[in-house]
C-alpha cells in the first residue's frame, strides 16, 4: 500500500513541476488525437448519413460490415499503415514513417468506423418524422437532411467523443507508427510504455492521472453542451 | 531471476539454464525486461538473481545494499550500425569517439534505446567521453527495444549502436551494415548478482549462490564460449577487460 | 373554374396491401373539406398524397390544372403550397420562434421579416410572448397550437391536417377551430381528417368518406 502511496504522491508533484518532456507527451497526444478525430469525422460521419437514410440491397451486410471494423486491433493498423509508409512501401518515398502525421493517419483509420456506425446509430434511431415534418414545410432534399442532422446533433457529437475517447488512450498505432520518439512522437500512452518497462512507476502513474483527466475534461464538456 | 531482453533474445539463456536446473533440480523462472527494471525487480526482492549487464547501475545496486557477490560472467560487444552509403563517413574515423563525433557533426541521423537499457548506457558512456551532448533532429531518442531501434534506422537512414547478438538476428532483415567495431570502448561486460537476503529474508539465497557458481565456474563458462549463431560466438568469457 | 386537386384512378399499394383507390375525386379551390372513416380506411395515405408527400403507385394526381410530375424542384415548390400538419406534430428542439420560423427560413425569406411574421402566427394561435419558450417543453395543447402556428406562418394555399384536435386541451381546441374555420374566408384550402365531423359545427363543404381506402357514402 506504502508503494501505491509513494507511487502516487511522487506522481502529483511530477505534474506540478512542469517537466518539458512530460508536457511535450501531454500535447503531442492532444495534438494527433484532435487532428485525427477531425479526419475520421470527415469519413465516418457522411458514411454514417449515407448508409442510414440510403436504401440498398446489401445494406444489412454493409452495416454488419461496418460494426466488425470496430472491433479491429490497433497493431493490425499500424501493420497495414507501415506496410504502406516504410521505405519497402508503395509510399516510402514520402519519409511518413516515424512522424506525427503517420500517427495521425493510423488514429484516424481506428476511429473511423466507430464515427460511422454511432454516426449511423444516431440516424437510425432519429424521430421517422424528422424528415416528413421538414419536407412538407418546404425543405428541399439537402435542407432536409441537414434538419435530420441538427436534430441528432448530439448523437453525432457523442460519435466523436467516442471516437476521441478510443485514440487518445491507444498505444499501439502511436507506437508502430511513430516510433516514440522523444520530443517528436511520444504520446502519452508510449511514453507510459516506456517508463513501465524501465521500472519508473510514479512517471507512469503521472502521465495515467493526466490521461485520464483528459478523457473526463471531454466529457464534462459534452455534458454542459448538452445542457444548454 | 531478472535479465535483460537482449540476454534472453540471444537464445544463451535457452542453453545455460537447463544443465543447472537439471542438476540442482530446480527451475530458473526468467523475467526479461528493461535494464532498469531487473535491477528494481531486485531492489524489491522480486527475484532472487539479477543477471545483467550495465556495470555502472550493478556497482551502485550493490553499493546500496540491494545485491550482494557481484561477479564478472561474461562479455560481448557492440556495434555501430549505419547505412552502407555512410553519410557521416564514420569509416574512415580513428576510434569509437571519432566517429561519434562525425555522426554529431554531420548531424546525421542516429536512433537510441533512449530506455535507460545496457546498450543505452554504453551509449551515454560513449557520447560523455566524447565530449558530446547529443541533442536535435538527428537525435532520435526511440525509446524502444534493440530491434524496433534497428529497423527505425534502417527506415531513417541512419546510425545506431547495436549489440552483436541482435544485429546478427536482425542481419538479414535491414540493409545495415557494422561501419566499427571491435574497439576496447565497444565491449559489453555481464555481471550476475545475488539479492541481499539481510534486506529480503525470502529470497532463495543459498540457490542464488550455487547459480552464480555455475555460471562462473567451468562448465558454465564452456556453455557460454560454445554458444554460437550462425556460426558466430556472441559472447567471450573473462570479463574483467570490460570497462 | 378548374379545381385545385383532381384525382384520376389514384392507387397507393404497399406490397399486396391497397392503402389507397381514388377512382375519381375533385377539391376545389378555397373549399373546406372533412375527411373521414374508420381507422386504417386510408385518411392519412389520401392527405400524404395530396401533400405531395407521397407519390401513388399508380393514377394521375393534377393541381391547378397542370399534372404533378413526382421529382425534381417542381415537387419541391408543390410542397411549398400545401403544408401537413400530422396528428402528433413534432416539434423541432429549439424555442417555438425557430420552429415557427423554420418554413420562412428553408425559402430563404429575408430574416428581418421573420420576427413579424412569427409574431402575428402566435396571435393567431393565442400563444403571445411563447416565442422565447423551448417548444418540447410546452403541453399537448400548446405544442399542437405551435405545429399549427408553424403551418400558418407559411400563408399556404392548401392545409391539411390530420385529425388536429385529437388529444388536445379544450382551450386549445377551441382556439384551433376557430383558426381552421376562418381560413377558407382568407382564400385558404383545408383539407381536414376527423374522427367527429359533426360535433365543433365546421362550416359547409365536401364531405370526403373512406372506408378501406375506397370512396363510400359512409
Amino acid at each position: 500500500m506504502a508503494f501505491l502511496l509513494d507511487s502516487l504522491s511522487a506522481s502529483l508533484r511530477l505534474i506540478a513541476s512542469g517537466d518539458p518532456a512530460f508536457l511535450h507527451a501531454v500535447w503531442t497526444s492532444l495534438y494527433v488525437s484532435f487532428w485525427s478525430i477531425i479526419l475520421a469525422a470527415l469519413i465516418g460521419i457522411p458514411a454514417g448519413i449515407a448508409v442510414g437514410l440510403s436504401e440498398f440491397p446489401l445494406k444489412r451486410t454493409v452495416i454488419t460490415v461496418l460494426n466488425s471494423l470496430m472491433a479491429v486491433p490497433t497493431v493490425l493498423i499500424g501493420l497495414l499503415v507501415y506496410g504502406f509508409i516504410s521505405r519497402q512501401g508503395p509510399l516510402g518515398g514520402f519519409g511518413l514513417l516515424f512522424t506525427p502525421t503517420a500517427i495521425i493517419v493510423g488514429d484516424a483509420i481506428l476511429a473511423a468506423p466507430i464515427v460511422a456506425n454511432l454516426a449511423l446509430s444516431s440516424v437510425r434511431g432519429a424521430n421517422i418524422a424528422i424528415i416528413p415534418t421538414a419536407m412538407t414545410l418546404g425543405g428541399d432534399r439537402l435542407q432536409c437532411v441537414l434538419t435530420l442532422l441538427s436534430e441528432i446533433r448530439f448523437g453525432m457529437m457523442a460519435a466523436v467523443i467516442s471516437g476521441f475517447g478510443r485514440v487518445v488512450s491507444e498505444v499501439g498505432v502511436a507506437m508502430m507508427l511513430g516510433g516514440n520518439i522523444l520530443g517528436y512522437t511520444r504520446t502519452m500512452t508510449t511514453a507510459i510504455a516506456l517508463e513501465t518497462s524501465k521500472g519508473e512507476f510514479a512517471l507512469g502513474i503521472a502521465l495515467g492521472i493526466v490521461l485520464m483527466a483528459v478523457a473526463l475534461a471531454v466529457n464534462v464538456v459534452f455534458q454542459f453542451l448538452q445542457r444548454k | 531471476m531478472s535479465t535483460t531482453t537482449s540476454t534472453e533474445n540471444s537464445g544463451l539463456l535457452a542453453v545455460l539454464l537447463p544443465p543447472f536446473e537439471k542438476k540442482f533440480e530446480c527451475k530458473v523462472d526468467v523475467i526479461a525486461v528493461g535494464t532498469g527494471k531487473s535491477l528494481k525487480l531486485g531492489e524489491t526482492g522480486d527475484v532472487d538473481v539479477v543477471f545483467v549487464h550495465a556495470r555502472s547501475l550493478e556497482d551502485k545496486f550493490v553499493a546500496d545494499g540491494f545485491g550482494v557477490n557481484r561477479r564478472d560472467v561474461m562479455y560481448n560487444d557492440f556495434v555501430i550500425l549505419g547505412p552502407p552509403e555512410d553519410p557521416a563517413g564514420i569509416r574512415k574515423s580513428g576510434s569509437v569517439l571519432d566517429a561519434f563525433a562525425r555522426i554529431a557533426l554531420a548531424q546525421a541521423r542516429f536512433v537510441s534505446r533512449g530506455d535507460e537499457s545496457g546498450t543505452h548506457q554504453k551509449e551515454k558512456e560513449i557520447w560523455k567521453a566524447a565530449g558530446i551532448v547529443p541533442k536535435g533532429k538527428w537525435y532520435l531518442e526511440a525509446g524502444q527495444g534493440m530491434g524496433e531501434v534497428i529497423q527505425m534506422a534502417a527506415q531513417v537512414r541512419g546510425y545506431a549502436l547495436a549489440d552483436r547478438g541482435t544485429y546478427i538476428a536482425y542481419r538479414k532483415k535491414t540493409d545495415l551494415v557494422v561501419l566499427r567495431q571491435g574497439d576496447r570502448g565497444l565491449w559489453n561486460p555481464y555481471g550476475v548478482i545475488a539479492v541481499n537476503p539481510a534486506r529480503h529474508p525470502h529470497v532463495k539465497f543459498g540457490l542464488a549462490m550455487k547459480f552464480i557458481e555455475y555460471l562462473t565456474g567451468e562448465e558454465g563458462r564452456r556453455f557460454i564460449a560454445e554458444f554460437k549463431i550462425d556460426g558466430e560466438p556472441l559472447f567471450f568469457v573473462g570479463g574483467t577487460k570490460g570497462n | 373554374m378548374e379545381p385545385l386537386y383532381r384525382l384520376e384512378s389514384v392507387c397507393k399499394r404497399y406490397g399486396e396491401k391497397e392503402a389507397l383507390a381514388i377512382s375519381a375525386l375533385e377539391i376545389g379551390k378555397g373549399s373546406f373539406n372533412l375527411l373521414t372513416g374508420p381507422n386504417g380506411s386510408g385518411k392519412t395515405t389520401l392527405l400524404s398524397t395530396l401533400a405531395f408527400l407521397l407519390p401513388p403507385t399508380s393514377g394521375e394526381l393534377y393541381y391547378s390544372g397542370n399534372r404533378v410530375e413526382w421529382k425534381g424542384r417542381g415537387l419541391v415548390a408543390l410542397r411549398r403550397e400545401a403544408t401537413l400538419l400530422h396528428q402528433s406534430p413534432y416539434l423541432f428542439d429549439g424555442t417555438v420562434f425557430s420552429n415557427i420560423a423554420y418554413g420562412l427560413k428553408v425559402r430563404s425569406i429575408d430574416g428581418g421579416m421573420h420576427g413579424e411574421r412569427v409574431g402575428k402566427a402566435l396571435e393567431m394561435v393565442g400563444l403571445e410572448g411563447f416565442a422565447g419558450r423551448k417548444a418540447r417543453a410546452l403541453s399537448g395543447g400548446e405544442m399542437q397550437r405551435v405545429a399549427l402556428a408553424r403551418a400558418l406562418v407559411l400563408e399556404p394555399r392548401v392545409l391539411l391536417l390530420d385529425e388536429p384536435m385529437a388529444s388536445v386541451d379544450r382551450e386549445s381546441a377551441a382556439v384551433i377551430r376557430n383558426v381552421i374555420a376562418g381560413l377558407p374566408a382568407g382564400g385558404t384550402t383545408v383539407i381536414m381528417a376527423t374522427h367527429d365531423p359533426d360535433r365543433m359545427g365546421w362550416p359547409d363543404g365536401l364531405r370526403i368518406h373512406l372506408e378501406e381506402g375506397r370512396l363510400s357514402r359512409g
